[in-house]
């Protein structure tokens, strides 16, 4: 098919051309605060916060659910209260991002602005109230994954650091760092399928899935590396095993947290994980 | 403060519509033919009953046109809904659900039809986040950020109505003020009515703000409606070249 050869000459898409802003937005690369990106959120004290938010971040299949998991066991079991939250999980807006995907009638900037109303909504509701009880909330994903995803849709960057200038800064970023190739693995794995928008088919990148998956998660690859060393990400190497980017993560929270012995195997619970 | 305000503005001010944070679909820097006639004010100020003639004048001349409305859009509805009967809302997921209903008809509706050159009138705009977000307490930078990617309209008719005159309008035709449109999330008053006072008083202290910054053309709500109408149509008629959205071949019967 000559279209597809098209699809492989084409590039990725335009990179995001600097508008003429109507108000200098906050830029997440200057400190304004040590706590938030920018603006601090409405009515919020930072100093009220005791607890500690740690982010993982990373590519569909890049490992972060199952660290997750075995890492709240392991808070736990060190005496640890845990709160977790992710994309799409708020009470005010979850579902109607799921339905707004499923079907597909959705344009990327008003997606955008829900994904930004979702985050809010469990930053307020479910991140800042655990914050406030000295709480450890393990992030799954946070606003890297969101700007992102929206940046190689087209919507400028500096919109997109303004729109999350008053997100908490967490404090520690771990980017567990695969291969697109590796992610498509073992996503395929997991669910026998590819779905729609992980593989990216709304950017008309190739009629091929795999191929379609692996540009567009490469690109997402490419805005992770921006942003990595402008937000301190600690990088881990997510093709390694469960058990030892489970180890490194441990190291360095046990180091933060003030925890001596980080010593630890999964609950029977959680065996399965640990491969 | 009574009558038109009328600062000059270039009608077609091509920069200032490139404003789109979506360098993915070609924007030129003229970016649309079409033309966009926004109404803004207070509740009660009596914008949306004059929008409403300006559109029956036009719509009875035959000109293209598309009518729309602050939080209207479908696919946001049921999360405005549900976050205002539970009152989940904090200011910024109350600006930010907006944001997206306005981003929603913006991408699928205004923008479209700018560009299809179509004479656009909007019931409330940006201005209104701008105003009523403020008075919750957002930061105005982020405000301005959020919408940046909105077409700056042609003409904005700002309603001005006293306090007292705004309020009693809402008053005495509306028994029960809801909870987000008394304020009442702000907690300045345990009472409806007069929480609903205070916030319009802020709202309103934050449009007048913005009068000479986003070249608002202010009328006098106080007028007669016929009279005020008149005032409108003169101007849409001076600043927007009406011709290019007549009929655009009369048939002879």
């Amino acid at each position: 098919m000559p279209d597809q050869e098209k699809d492989k000459s084409n590039p990725p898409a335009p990179p995001a051309e600097p508008v003429a802003p109507a108000a200098k937005p906050p830029s997440a690369d200057q400190e304004d605060s040590q706590n938030f990106f920018g603006e601090p959120l409405v009515g919020l004290d930072p100093s009220e916060l005791s607890g500690t938010l740690i982010v993982l971040e990373g590519l569909d299949g890049s490992g972060r659910s199952t660290q997750i998991a075995l890492l709240q066991e392991w808070l736990e079991s060190e005496g640890f209260a845990v709160q977790t939250s992710g994309l799409r999980r708020s009470n005010l807006v979850g579902r109607d991002i799921d339905e707004l995907l499923a079907k597909n009638a959705v344009t990327r900037l008003t997606l955008a602005l829900m994904y930004a109303t979702d985050f809010f909504d469990q930053l307020e509701h479910r991140i800042v109230p655990a914050l406030r009880s000295g709480t450890v909330v393990l992030a799954d994903r946070f606003i890297f994954t969101l700007i992102a995803r929206s940046v190689v849709r087209g919507i400028n960057r500096d919109y997109l650091t303004g729109l999350y200038a008053m997100a908490l800064r967490p404090n520690l970023t771990f980017w567990l760092n695969v291969r697109p190739e590796t992610a498509f693995a073992r996503e395929f794995k997991k669910a026998q399928a590819i779905s729609y928008w992980e593989a990216g088919r709304d950017m008309s990148l190739s009629h091929d899935l795999y191929w379609s998956f692996v540009r567009y998660q490469t690109m997402i690859k490419r805005e992770f590396e921006v942003m990595a060393k402008k937000n301190s990400f600690i990088e881990l190497d997510g093709e390694s095993s469960v058990a030892s980017v489970n180890k490194l993560l441990r190291q360095r929270i046990g180091e933060h947290l003030g925890i001596r012995s980080t010593k630890y195997s999964p609950s029977s619970a959680l065996a399965h994980l640990w491969r | 403060m009574d009558i038109v305000e009328t600062t000059p503005k270039p009608v077609r001010a091509d920069a200032s519509k490139t404003t789109l944070p979506q360098p993915g679909r070609p924007i030129p820097s003229r970016a649309y033919p079409g033309a966009l006639i926004v109404v803004e004010g207070t509740d009660g100020s009596g914008k949306s009953t004059q929008l409403y003639l300006l559109k029956r004048w036009l719509e009875i001349g035959g000109y293209r046109l598309h009518f729309t409305e602050w939080n209207s859009s479908p696919l946001v509805k049921s999360a405005t809904r549900r976050g205002k009967q539970k009152r989940l809302l904090t200011p910024t997921t109350f600006s930010l659900l907006h944001a997206s209903d306005f981003a929603d008809r913006c991408e699928r509706q205004i923008m479209p039809l700018l560009q299809g050159d179509y004479l656009v009138l909007a019931d409330r705009y940006i201005y209104t986040a701008f105003a009523r977000d403020a008075a919750r307490g957002c930061a105005q930078r982020w405000l301005r950020n959020l919408y940046r990617f909105a077409p700056i309209p042609d003409i904005t008719f700002y309603f001005r109505a006293p306090l007292d005159v705004a309020v009693n309008r809402i008053l005495s035709g509306r028994p029960k003020l809801k909870y987000y449109e008394a304020g009442m999330d702000l907690g300045l008053s345990y009472e409806r009515p007069e929480s609903f006072r205070l916030f319009q008083a802020r709202i309103l202290e934050e449009y007048d703000k913005m009068v000479d910054t986003d070249n608002f053309v202010v009328l006098d709500g106080t007028l007669p409606v016929n009279k005020l109408q008149k005032q409108m149509r003169d101007i849409v008629a001076s600043k927007i070249d009406l011709k290019r959205f007549a009929p655009r071949s009369q048939e002879p019967e």
